[in-house]
């Protein structure tokens, strides 16, 4: 089979093999390399995506045909807080989103840094073993995840059982229903999803540090520049694309929570644990509302695109720069 | 490098072969017809129940096959809703009427059985009401097959060591609260409530706004003559507050769902319970003690009431509906579910028979007095998440979580749920 | 650190050496609290595994007290439905690791070997799925696949899940191609090799750990899908094992729930072992490819 096609002229760059007259085999070649995977891209994802915009024109449960067109009411329903519930528990929902996505950068970030910097940096018994064990809940299922910490988070759970005997006086919380202070779930939810995924963050940390030249770090500390200088004024900085790009993985990361809440909360109590994936879940697709559903899918998707391409924009760009450059 | 293809080959053929395999399953016989059916008993008695009323189908109608699926109450609600949407209802599965069966109904996702239900079937049903919430505008999509009432469950032995009189149970709101507070003084929590799953939390306040404003107001509402932000339905959140604030439940009811809810009755950790005849059931199968530690020591009391009050029952019960593409056996085997045969049988487990002709055959002094407590009521309203719209019954379900939480004020909770209906029922 | 300390003048020498002896102390005692963090409730599911409900629910950390209960394990592995589910996963899971790495190492081939206008413009188009969280694209996704009749198949779930990983699988492909030298192309053709040749013979085999790292990555994230197969498997003899132990929640969630650790611990092994196995890959697929920190 290698012999009966013409001699390939795909090449990428070299003018001496460049044709004048239009190269069949190469376009042939282009196309059907491409189709597979543009064919699943646009019939999976894109065009499916771009009809929810018509299906958030109409009330429809989904059932029957596109009937009830209602413009933009249900947009009006996302936004209209004085007028619809909805939108105040949407503005709840985008709230809680936000507060994860805040406590994600904030603390589980800089967590995932010091860990790195912990477990990567120097040569030391068992270090192997701390990285491998740190990513290990990464690769277990949501429900499984979700299912270990229901049963820990439990009232006569591990984790009340632990601090009960640790603490004294320790008075039980109760961390995913608590009628005093219904907030705290959200936290524990937090709590959660850092045990499932600072160790991915970590890793990526520990692939940057390996990188940073020892001899920079050895010359500021002969200049008489301590540890935490040293950290801050060279080793952070050189790790800067990765940092980056962590927290923009992060905030999408954040607006995609959905299945461990789900079912650790279903978004309760009282919708203290309502984030948007949740609020989707609950009042577009079980609430048979796939019109009010698309809108709220058109929404989230618009917030997520536009940061997107102002982070990349803004932020990304000099990176993915530099990196071409090298 | 052939071997790399070889293994490519190997693969798909094992992609493809499992793929395209489905298609064996309906070269059959053409009289054999298998029958999907899905119920939500996960109690092993009664699951194992079905199966032999299954069985028995079967072994009289050689070319049925009964598929059973079994599915925990909260799975079910979720997976036939993707079914629907999917536009493949299983061929019989539970319902509990009301709107969102008519959801279906209107999509054209069900059966309409009316022809066959009409005449002798029809007149054997005790509960017609039931059978009501089946159908609309003439048309019916199944029946009901156990139809009781929702009522207070109380562990006397709890009673006796807070130093009340086991045999005479709280007949007012006033009574009851002080009795819940008895229970409290004595260290043992008065209500078992596991409100992380929503619907059992809503029996309480659907109760009072029954004895607030009985029928009239709820057909008020529903019809949008009046509104659900109307007197008695706020009236209901305030008396449901003043129990709230004795802080009855179990430990963090806001989290636990139904499961929970029953074994901590079940167990003998909490002294009352305001729950559907199914309850025996869920406690024997969700407590440790299989209900052992509370067996014997049960007792039902009508839902309280004050001075002024209206009567009325809160009641409902459990259905199979035919889903649009099930066999004409389907049909059949729903009408032999609900023969005085199999009816009596079940009676003598958990069943509150639907038919007349089976109600001798309780066995349960329990059930017994529940059948009593519905065949007296003058007025039976459905669950109100189960027979308004789906939408609006999230948002009541909403509400009360939230008056249970202390979120809402009454006011609010009403006002949460008329801007839902009056949204969807206009 | 260690090579660098003797060429260090004394005072910093000494510094350093007491600076490590602290900073391990620290470091050690640290990192074993989070150690301990990290597998308390991995330990947690395996001691409820072990023992009886009444154990477990009376005290969540203990040993066995009345004998290692492996009929908790036994009774979910004697049941034909588990290994039902467990083929299906299977089929899944191989089924969107093979679409996912042909499709995306096509696609990271044009993009990054062959010249052609509007190359940029088609690549963003690619790279723009990076976009679509996955729990908004479900409805829309859910929709079209009932619309295609692919409800209650395995291509109704395969087929999203290659779709969602192709932006990123083609990125990471994409990067390694590119690193591969141009003499070495120009070799080959000089040899009479096809571009087809070219790609299959040379380009993915010296690629192979990249190739390797979306095939574990899209591998994990397809053995542990729940939310499409959720939605598109609506018959049960389709359910993967994460609908398996669901299902199992939901119907011994208060009694059994040793069985449930049971069927979680028994779901986490095949997990880890995995892991243990693909580390190197997992790391070089999550660090290695075109944004290579």
């Amino acid at each position: 089979m290698a012999r009966i096609l013409p001699r390939p002229k795909v090449l990428a760059s070299e003018p001496y093999f460049e044709p004048r007259s239009i190269d069949w085999v190469k376009i042939l070649t282009i196309i059907l390399f491409l189709a597979p995977g543009f064919i699943i891209m646009f019939t999976i994802l894109y065009i499916p995506v771009i009809q929810s915009f018509e299906y958030s024109q109409y009330r429809w449960n989904g059932l029957g045909p596109l009937e009830r067109y209602v413009g933009w009411e249900n947009y009006e329903r996302l936004y209209d807080t004085t007028q619809y519930r909805h939108a105040r528990l949407f503005r709840e929902a985008t709230k809680h989103t936000f507060i994860l996505m805040a406590l994600s950068l904030t603390i589980q970030l800089p967590f995932a840094m010091l860990l790195a910097l912990l477990v990567g940096r120097g040569n030391f018994r068992g270090k192997k073993l701390f990285r491998t064990i740190y990513f290990v809940p990464y690769v277990f299922s949501d429900p499984i995840t979700a299912i270990l910490w229901i049963y820990s988070l439990h009232p006569s759970g591990l984790v009340n059982t632990i601090l009960e005997s640790i603490i004294p006086d320790y008075q039980k919380i109760i961390w995913l229903g608590s009628v005093e202070n219904p907030s705290i779930a959200l936290y524990a939810i937090f709590a959660v999803l850092t045990w499932k995924y600072f160790g991915f963050y970590m890793i990526l940390y520990m692939a940057a540090l390996q990188n940073v030249p020892k001899d920079l770090e050895d010359a500021a500390r002969l200049d008489g520049a301590n540890e935490f200088n040293v950290l801050r004024k060279i080793t952070l900085p050189l790790v800067g694309p990765t940092i980056r790009l962590t927290i923009y993985l992060s905030i999408l990361g954040s607006l995609q929570q959905f299945v461990i809440i789900w079912i650790m909360t279903e978004g309760g109590p009282v919708g203290h644990t309502e984030v948007l994936g949740t609020f989707l879940y609950k009042y577009g697709i079980d609430g048979l509302r796939l019109g009010f559903g698309s809108a709220i899918a058109v929404v989230i998707f618009c917030m997520s695109l536009v940061f997107s391409i102002g982070y990349q924009w803004m932020v990304l760009r000099q990176d993915y720069r530099s990196l071409q450059a090298q | 490098m052939k071997r790399h293809l070889l293994v490519l080959v190997i693969l798909l053929s094992i992609l493809v072969v499992p793929l395209t395999g489905d298609q064996s399953a309906s070269v059959e016989a053409q009289d054999q017809v298998t029958i999907r059916w899905w119920h939500i008993q996960t109690n092993p008695d009664q699951a194992a129940f079905w199966e032999k009323v299954a069985n028995d189908y079967m072994a009289m109608h050689p070319n049925v096959t009964i598929d059973i699926t079994v599915l925990e109450n909260e799975a079910f609600k979720q997976r036939i809703v993707t079914n629907m949407q999917a536009g493949d209802p299983p061929d019989l599965f539970q319902s509990w009427g009301g709107g969102p069966l008519w959801q279906f109904a209107d999509a054209g996702l069900l059966r309409d059985i009316s022809d066959e239900l009409e005449g002798e079937w029809r007149d054997s049903f005790s509960a017609q009401s039931a059978v009501e919430m089946f159908g609309q505008d003439g048309e019916y999509y199944g029946v009901p097959w156990s139809w009781g009432a929702v009522v207070m469950w109380y562990n006397k032995e709890l009673f006796e060591q807070a130093g009340l009189d086991p045999e005479n149970p709280p007949a007012t709101w006033e009574e009851f609260l002080e009795v819940v507070q008895a229970l409290k003084d004595a260290g043992i929590t008065p209500i078992a409530l596991g409100e992380g799953d929503k619907w059992p939390g809503h029996f309480w306040w659907v109760y009072l706004a029954i004895r607030c404003g009985g029928e009239e107001a709820f057909l008020a509402a529903y019809t949008r003559e009046g509104s659900f932000d109307d007197e008695a339905f706020v009236c209901a959140g305030e008396r449901l507050v003043e129990l709230i604030e004795l802080e009855p439940f179990q430990e963090g009811f806001l989290g636990l769902g139904y499961g929970d809810e029953a074994a901590a009755f079940g167990d003998g950790l909490a002294a009352m319970e305001l729950m559907g005849h199914w309850a025996p059931g869920a406690h024997a199968e969700n407590s440790e003690s299989g209900g052992a530690a509370i067996e014997g020591k049960v007792g039902i009391f009508a839902f309280p009431t004050w001075d002024g009050a209206h009567d009325g029952l809160l009641g409902g019960g459990d259905g199979f509906v035919i889903g649009k593409n099930a066999p004409d056996e389907t049909v059949d085997f729903l009408r032999y579910i609900t023969s005085a045969e199999v009816q009596r049988e079940a009676a003598k487990i958990w069943v509150i028979p639907v038919i007349a002709e089976a109600e001798d055959a309780i066995e349960d002094e329990l059930l017994r007095q529940v059948l009593q407590i519905r065949n007296e009521a003058t007025y039976a309203q459905m669950y109100y998440d189960q027979f308004l719209p789906p939408a609006v019954g999230q948002a009541v379900l909403d509400a009360v979580e939230g008056l249970f939480a202390e979120q809402y004020s009454p006011e609010e909770a009403a006002q949460i749920i008329e801007d839902e209906a009056s949204f969807e029922l206009d | 650190m260690t090579t660098t300390v003797s060429s260090l003048p004394p005072n910093i020498r000494e510094e350093t050496a007491y600076g490590r002896y602290v900073l391990n102390g620290f470091r050690y005692g640290f990192l074993f609290i989070v150690t301990f963090i990290m597998l308390a409730p991995v330990l947690l599911a395996f001691l409820g595994a072990i023992r009886t409900s009444s154990e477990f629910q009376a005290r969540p950390f203990d040993i066995p007290r009345r004998g290692i209960q492996w009929h908790n394990f036994t009774e979910i592995l004697e049941d034909s439905n588990f290994w039902l589910m467990f083929k299906n996963s299977l089929y899944i899971t191989i089924g969107a690791t093979v679409l996912t790495v042909l499709v995306s190492s096509l696609l990271g081939y044009i993009f990054a070997r062959v010249e052609f206008r509007g190359r940029g413009l088609l690549f963003n188009v690619v790279t723009l799925g990076l976009l679509f969280p996955f729990v908004i694209a479900i409805l829309p996704i859910f929709i079209q696949i009932r619309k295609l009749g692919l409800l209650n198949s395995y291509w109704g779930v395969i087929l999203p899940l290659v779709a969602f990983s192709i932006p990123g699988s083609t990125l990471i492909l994409r990067g390694f191609f590119r690193a591969i030298p141009y003499e070495l192309e120009e070799a080959a053709y000089i040899d009479g090799c096809t571009v087809f040749g070219f790609f299959y013979r040379i380009l993915l085999p010296m690629a192979r750990p990249a190739v390797t790292a979306i095939a574990v990555l899209q591998a994990i994230a397809a053995w542990n899908d729940y939310f499409l197969a959720l939605l598109i498997l609506t018959d049960e003899s389709k359910w993967t094992l994460p609908l398996g132990l669901m299902q199992f929640q939901g119907q011994y969630g208060t009694t059994n729930w040793s069985g449930i650790m049971a069927y979680v611990t028994i779901l986490m092994i095949p997990a880890i072992l995995f892991y243990m196995v693909t580390e190197r890959y997992i790391v070089t697929g999550l660090t290695g490819g075109e944004l290579k920190g």
